[in-house]
């Protein structure tokens, strides 16, 4: 793909995503000023970008909105609800196309239709506006020139990562017989960066009027807006004061200075680099972890023959150790981004189906800044976007049956996220109705999951797990937003694709919290390295609740399978050579060894020969023609060569 | 009286106010080639000032002013 193409791509998004949050914030405080100037400014940016290709309905669409947007600045016009969403749905439409442009290279099919409709809805609040008033958009056609000009008297100031202020100051052509001295005013303007005065009609040589102002001033300043303002408070009508960022003054490829979004320049200075690279990074160091491992292998080997030279590669081990977990986590924080690049897309999705269902819902976010790897905060998105319509469609219900239930009419759903030691904990939590546990037993037994009695016994919280299986809605009927079928098992799916787990709390009337649990990072898995028969295979550690030894009498023959009791909870025992079909002894000792691991809601315990060691390994999933093999979730290479397995567990019990 | 003649020389000194606008005028139509003294100049209304930019005199600086060194004289001198 074009590089070019590539750029306008992320770029795009980045902006669309800005005027997202700005419109959001402005349904909230329509006179908020800051955000209708930096939306503005978002798509303005982005109609720059669009003319540089072949994307001309989408030019035109977003030149519409910045119309709109244009006249919400002039305060012609006041940011309702109607405009906020007309301006949401072309920025929505903005989205789509960008999506299928980096699909295909070009718009939609249809995209010329769908922008000029677009367009109308745009417009249509600036035609109702025209016959009302006809305050002309304050003129900033003299800004772009000015700042072009004095580039060079912004830089210091710019540098210094001040704000600048341009001054437009056109005095009445009689202000001199009111006393006024244009001058003398703009001498009084602290910290002058560009001051120029030009003539506002020719100069006529011939019957000069000593007497009649003729100038325009045009001035910058790094003092503020309002201290501008305050010098000029007698004069306002003849001056135009505009605070345009600390740095203004880059041109857009057509020319135009660019006002530059200012949430983009007064954040942290960041390098965009292509994710390939840092993958490339990520890869090196990992391969450093295994070469550090080497190092410790070969320092035990030695100390049987030459312990000191043991001692000392011990010693360099350590340091090495050190240095390469300092280059883990700085590797690791390169692919880091905050949850927030997939939060942000929430309050605008909450608020369209939220309004389809007609329901009304309060959308609490928080969390948004814990950070965690970017293929888990992208992959987030899905799973989220599935158990977000279901508090919306299912979980949150009308206000009526709000009110008669004693609640207040507003639902309120909240997407919260936190940290908890290397994981992150992402929940959604409604305050609907809550799951009903016998639609679910019946859902169930309808599937054929369990016979009757079984389910019937089963507890509340194993009832309430059985949301997960293949095929459960509890939907009466099925809406546009959500119970096609595609249920939770589909969350679980993805979740644990990303390597986290999903739990879920519902009470009868209460509401519903779905927690899911992710690990940061996807870069190095702890397992636990076990020995079945003369075979090594690793065991992720977040499965691993504990490691024991049992008693050999402790352990009963329940029909065809064998379990025993740990701490009063009766745990079904698994052994992991029967799984894999490897022979085994007969057992010998007086105990055997086990892995208890956490499976859903459950646990199980994997009997295996003997437990080697706990490793930090860099796992790569299995590809090719082993990608399909089941029970394995990938391989690692072991410090002294082997190729270790690794076990997915809930797949190989389950 | 801020504003001094002496033949084709017009000094400037101290606060020029707007009433100065009218007798440099008479001197700038006066004849071609006039020369205008700023170094004692300490402000320039804007009468005075665009009057120097309408007419283009020769200007003589520098001004001790900083505000007139700094930003009056090179609007005269821009081209």
């Amino acid at each position: 793909m074009d590089e070019l193409l590539e750029q306008f791509l992320i770029e795009g998004r980045e902006l669309t995503e800005q005027a997202n949050d700005d419109l959001l914030a402005l349904e909230r405080d329509p006179t908020s000023s800051s955000n209708i100037d930096s939306a503005f400014r978002a798509v303005h940016t982005l109609k720059g970008s669009t003319a540089l290709f072949d994307f001309a309905p989408m030019t035109e669409a977003l030149h519409a909105a910045e119309d709109l947007l244009g006249s919400l600045r002039a305060k012609q016009l006041l940011a309702d609800r109607t405009i906020v969403s007309v301006l949401l749905e072309c920025i929505a439409a903005s989205e789509r196309w960008i999506d299928c442009i980096e699909r295909t290279e070009r718009l939609p099919v249809g995209a010329a239709a769908q922008a000029s409709a677009l367009r109308q809805a745009l417009l249509a609040p600036l035609k109702r506006e025209d016959q009302q008033t006809s305050t002309p958009p304050p003129d900033l056609e003299w800004l772009a020139p000015l700042l072009a000009r004095e580039g060079q008297s912004m830089a210091a100031a710019r540098g210094a990562g001040r704000t600048i202020t341009a001054l437009r100051y056109v005095p009445n052509s009689d202000c001199f017989f009111r006393g006024d001295d244009p001058v003398a005013l703009v001498r009084s303007v602290p910290e002058l960066l560009a001051f120029r005065v030009t003539p506002r009609e020719p100069w006529m040589k011939e019957g000069y009027d000593p007497f009649a102002c003729n100038v325009v001033i045009e001035a910058l300043s790094a003092a503020s807006p309002d201290d501008l303002r305050r010098i000029f408070r007698l004069v306002p009508d003849q001056v135009v004061v505009i605070e345009v960022g600390n740095r203004i003054g880059q041109f857009a490829p057509n020319g135009d200075v660019s006002l530059m979004d200012k949430s983009l320049e007064s954040g942290l200075r960041t390098l965009r680099v292509e994710a390939s690279r840092i993958d490339t990074l990520v890869d090196v160091a990992g391969e450093l972890i295994v070469a550090q491992n080497t190092l410790a292998h070969l320092a035990a080997k030695a100390r049987q023959s030459d312990p000191a030279l043991a001692h000392a590669m011990a010693a360099n081990h350590a340091d090495f150790e050190r240095l390469v977990a300092n280059m883990r986590s700085a590797v690791m924080r390169l692919r880091t981004v905050p949850l927030s690049t997939t939060f942000r897309r929430f309050p605008r999705l909450v608020r369209e189906i939220a309004d389809k269902l007609g329901k009304d819902v309060e959308f609490v976010v928080s969390g948004q800044d814990v950070e965690a790897d970017k293929s888990i905060v992208d992959g987030l998105f899905e799973p989220l976007l599935h158990v977000v319509r279901n508090a919306l469609d299912h979980g949150i219900e009308s206000s009526a049956a709000r009110r008669s239930a004693g609640k207040p009419t507003t639902g309120k759903v909240m997407l919260q996220a936190s940290r908890e030691a290397e994981q992150i904990v992402v929940t959604v939590t409604d305050d609907g109705a809550g799951i009903d546990l016998s639609a679910i037993r019946k859902a169930a037994e309808a599937r054929g999951l369990m016979p009757e009695p079984v389910l019937n016994a089963l507890q509340d919280s194993a009832a309430t797990d059985l949301i997960f299986a293949p095929g459960i809605s509890t939907a009466t009927q099925v809406t546009d937003i959500s119970g096609r079928g595609v249920g939770m098992d589909a969350v679980r799916t993805a979740v644990e694709l990303l390597g986290g787990r999903v739990d879920i709390v519902s009470g009868i009337g209460s509401g519903t919290t779905i927690r899911m649990t992710l690990p940061q990072t996807v870069f190095v898995t702890a397992v636990m390295t076990v020995r079945v028969g003369q075979e090594l295979y690793g065991v992720p550690l977040d499965v691993v609740a504990e490691t024991a030894r049992i008693p050999i009498d402790r352990i009963n023959a329940i029909r065809s399978g064998e379990a025993f009791v740990l701490r009063d909870r009766t745990i079904p025992l698994v052994r992991l050579s029967s799984i894999l079909d490897i022979s085994t002894p007969e057992r010998s000792g007086a105990d055997v060894k086990v892995l208890v691991v956490s499976y859903g809601n459950q646990r199980v315990a994997l009997e295996v020969d003997a437990f080697v060691d706990r490793a930090e390994v860099l796992m790569r999933p299995m590809a090719g023609l082993l990608s399909g093999m089941p029970g394995v979730l990938g391989t690692a290479l072991l410090g002294d060569g082997r190729v270790l397995i690794i076990l997915d567990v809930s797949e190989l019990i389950g | 009286m801020s504003v001094r003649v002496e033949a084709d020389i017009a000094y400037l000194a101290g606060e020029c106010r707007v009433e100065d606008a009218e007798p440099l005028l008479g001197f700038l139509q006066s004849g071609s080639s006039r020369v205008v003294d700023l170094t004692q100049a300490t402000h320039l209304h804007t009468a005075v000032l665009q009057l120097l930019l309408a007419f283009r005199p020769h200007v003589v600086g520098p001004a001790s002013d900083t505000f007139v060194q700094r930003w009056l004289i090179p609007q005269m001198t821009d081209t």
